[in-house]
């Protein structure tokens, strides 16, 4: 029992991400969606490795791994990660970076958080990890311990994102022209809508308008497309030769045609400007080659976002989140700390009791055969040297108790330098580290070697 | 100077520069508190000045005191509904502005006798200026948000424009509130000057007479081009700013003419 009670902390984290590897190798290192459930278990089975959970998203493949031998763990890992992708160890390396221990946790915690995306403060990554843990659960890859990481790692990421403006300022291109349609144009409820071609960039614009109140129209050269795109949006469709009058009704319009030329020229917009009498449109143009005509922006009540001036908005944004990182660093790291300090403090039971009775048990050995020799002596004082021998057992573990009550905190170490004085994994004892730690209760004996004392 | 009036100066100064802040970066709440602050206080003092026998339309300067709070107090009530922060860097100054103005130039020395007339003619050209001048602020704050998107300064100020359509609504609003005042100030200033001439025999055509006319007319154009012909934004907002300029000119002629 006392082996497996106590998890140790020998995390480790390896992987590759944006920030280390191109986009080439990622893909190879990419383990399919199908293969995922094979894999981890396949990994689990690893020499060293007793929990592990693999985080697999187009910007980072990671193997969570807690060990009860990191070096034999990553290795095996290593070799493992190159394996599938039909590569050698050596090839991989360079571009793999480990983490350990507290830094493992670290480094979790601020993947959650955001704070090591390519888009800093994008939202998706936290469900990412959160699915790749649950699925480890789901598989009994991941036990107790990355569990708990994962709580740990899902309260950074939320106090991250309420704590600091890092998500505040959209930095995609279709967020932002919503955002900038929203500070100029107001409210959506009630606005029109027109989304002019079925590109793929105004699929997210669009749904977003659509989710904050907007009436959606398609129009688009090929109707059948349209009536597409219209279905998904729950929008209506509007012929593409009567262009104009689509657009005469709308007050934003979102066009990315693959058009060579552009479809909103100037002639057509003049055309709708007179028939809106005044009232503002907003184009968003989010195509390449552009399809609302520079002249146009000259146009009175006419005003156009390109993908340029949109980008530049982003960009900024960026900027911004990235100025936030740090004030998200520093709650990453307090988190860290305070999760390391409550994981110790929940560590600490089991270890204090499995330490108690092994100790208590020895006295009690030791007292019985000493006693089992003295049969002769009255049981007064039979009582008396058994008494002593359990005083004395606990006196000995009254000082590591505290310790490690009063440190649990910086109980990473103290933890397991108290396992191994009084070897609770195994059952060998090691009487000469025993010595040191009874040393301030100048107690020279060890239960081992008690006879002669 | 009255403390009150000293404390009220020193608050709408602080809500200006808060309110100027905002644009660059800064929280617009602290500016609408100290904002709402001047206000009330401002109230005291036109309540204060009652008691003590000078009531807010009784000279040009009370008149422009009384207009520097109208301006404020619609500002800070139409800013509790709509997000108008960015109005509030044009409204808090204006107002200072005015009530600057009203305290430094002296009180007429001719006043005209009033008599039921010239005071009703004189309350509702007051308030109608007023909201005049609310209807102004938010045509240059629609003129200026309309320039930065042109510019595509959407940067400079994202999340902290008011929506065109809002702001263009709202003024639209403002001047058919006031448009009705003024035009039966206008009338009610006529019979005055009327009923004056017929007293003292100088009924002569002065040229502020025939520029508040003319104002007169460009607000009626507005309100006509804005229901018939759908004349909205941009073109609008020039036309609101033009006919406010014209009645800030006919109030200055005429405090020129009874200062001289």
């Amino acid at each position: 029992m006392a082996g497996k009670a106590a998890p140790t902390l020998d995390v480790v984290v390896l992987g590759v991400s944006h920030r280390t590897a191109p986009v080439a190798l990622r893909e190879k290192l990419a383990i399919p969606p199908e293969q995922m459930d094979a894999t981890l278990l396949e990994l689990k089975t690893l020499p060293g490795v007793r929990e592990i959970a693999l985080l697999n998203t187009c910007n980072r493949v990671e193997l969570y791994a807690v060990t009860s031998d990191a070096d034999t763990a990553l290795r095996a890992m290593s070799v493992d990660l190159a394996r599938r992708a039909g590569m050698l160890e050596a090839e991989i390396e360079p571009y793999l970076y480990t983490r350990l221990e507290r830094e493992g946790i670290k480094h979790l915690f601020r993947v959650a958080a955001s704070l090591d995306s390519l888009v800093v403060g994008e939202p998706q990554i936290l469900g990412q990890v959160k699915t790749a843990f649950d699925m480890a659960a789901r598989l009994g890859t991941a036990g107790r311990v990355l569990n708990g990481f994962l709580q740990g790692a899902s309260r950074a990421a939320r106090l991250v994102r309420s704590k600091t403006e890092i998500a505040r300022n959209p930095v995609s291109v279709s967020s932002v022209a919503v955002e900038v349609a929203h500070n100029y144009f107001g409210d959506f409820n009630g606005k029109r809508v027109l989304v002019v071609g079925a590109g793929k960039m105004s699929d997210l614009a669009a749904r977003a308008l659509r989710a904050r109140g907007a009436t959606l129209t398609v129009t688009n050269r090929t109707r059948a497309r349209a009536e597409e795109l219209a279905a998904r949006f729950e929008a209506d469709v509007h012929d593409w030769e009567d262009l104009a009058g689509a657009l005469a009704k709308s007050d934003i319009v979102i066009a990315s045609t693959g058009a060579q030329r552009p479809v909103l020229t100037h002639e057509i917009m003049t055309r709708v400007q007179r028939a809106r009498r005044g009232r503002v449109i907003f184009l968003i143009d989010i195509a390449m080659p552009r399809d609302v005509e520079p002249s146009v922006r000259a146009l009175r009540d006419v005003y156009v976002a390109d993908l340029d001036d949109l980008q530049e908005l982003a960009a900024d944004h960026l900027k911004g989140r990235q100025s936030e990182a740090t004030k998200g660093e520093e709650i990453v790291e307090a988190e860290v700390a305070r999760f390391l300090q409550t994981w110790n403090g929940q560590q600490l039971g089991p270890v204090v009791t499995a330490m108690r009775t092994h100790v208590i048990g020895l006295a009690h050995t030791e007292a019985e055969k000493l006693l089992a020799g003295l049969a002769q002596l009255p049981e007064k004082d039979r009582n008396t040297i058994a008494a002593s021998f359990d005083a004395f057992a606990k006196k000995v573990l009254h000082l590591p108790q505290m310790a490690l009550k009063k440190d649990a905190g910086e109980a990473l170490s103290l933890v397991d330098a108290v396992r191994k004085l009084f070897d609770l994994q195994s059952a060998d004892p090691l009487p000469a580290d025993e010595a040191q730690l009874d040393d301030p209760a100048r107690v020279t004996t060890t239960p081992g070697t008690g006879e002669h004392s | 100077m009255s403390t009150l009036t000293a404390l009220e100066i020193g608050a709408y100064a602080l809500a200006s520069l808060l309110y100027l802040g905002f644009l660059v970066g800064l929280r617009d709440k602290p500016g609408r508190i100290v904002l709402s602050l001047a206000v009330l206080l401002h109230l005291f003092d036109i309540g204060a000045r009652c008691v003590h026998g000078t009531n807010p339309i009784s000279s040009t300067p009370e008149a422009m005191s009384f207009i520097a709070f109208l301006l404020a107090a619609g500002y800070v009530l139409g800013s509790l509904r709509y997000g108008l922060a960015s109005a509030g860097a044009f409204a808090a100054p204006a107002a200072l502005v005015l009530l600057l103005l009203a305290r430094v130039v002296p009180a007429e020395s001719g006043a005209p006798t009033m008599g039921t007339l010239g005071y009703t003619h004189i309350l509702l050209a007051t308030v109608g200026v007023a909201v005049f001048f609310i209807a102004a602020v938010l045509a240059v704050v629609y003129l200026f948000q309309d320039r930065q998107l042109r510019r595509k300064q959407y940067a400079r100020v994202t999340s902290r424009g008011t929506p065109l359509d809002t702001l263009d609504r709202l003024a639209a609003r403002c001047v058919s509130v006031g448009f009705p005042i003024f035009t039966v100030a206008i009338v009610t200033g006529a019979m005055w000057i009327a009923r004056l001439g017929v007293l003292h025999g100088t009924a002569a055509l002065r040229p502020e007479y025939l520029l508040a006319f003319v104002t007169w007319v460009a607000f009626a154009v507005l309100l006509i081009a804005r229901l018939g012909g759908g004349w909205r934004g941009r073109r609008a907002a020039w036309l609101t700013l033009g006919g406010f300029g014209g009645t800030v000119l006919v109030l200055i002629v005429y405090f020129l003419r009874h200062a001289a």
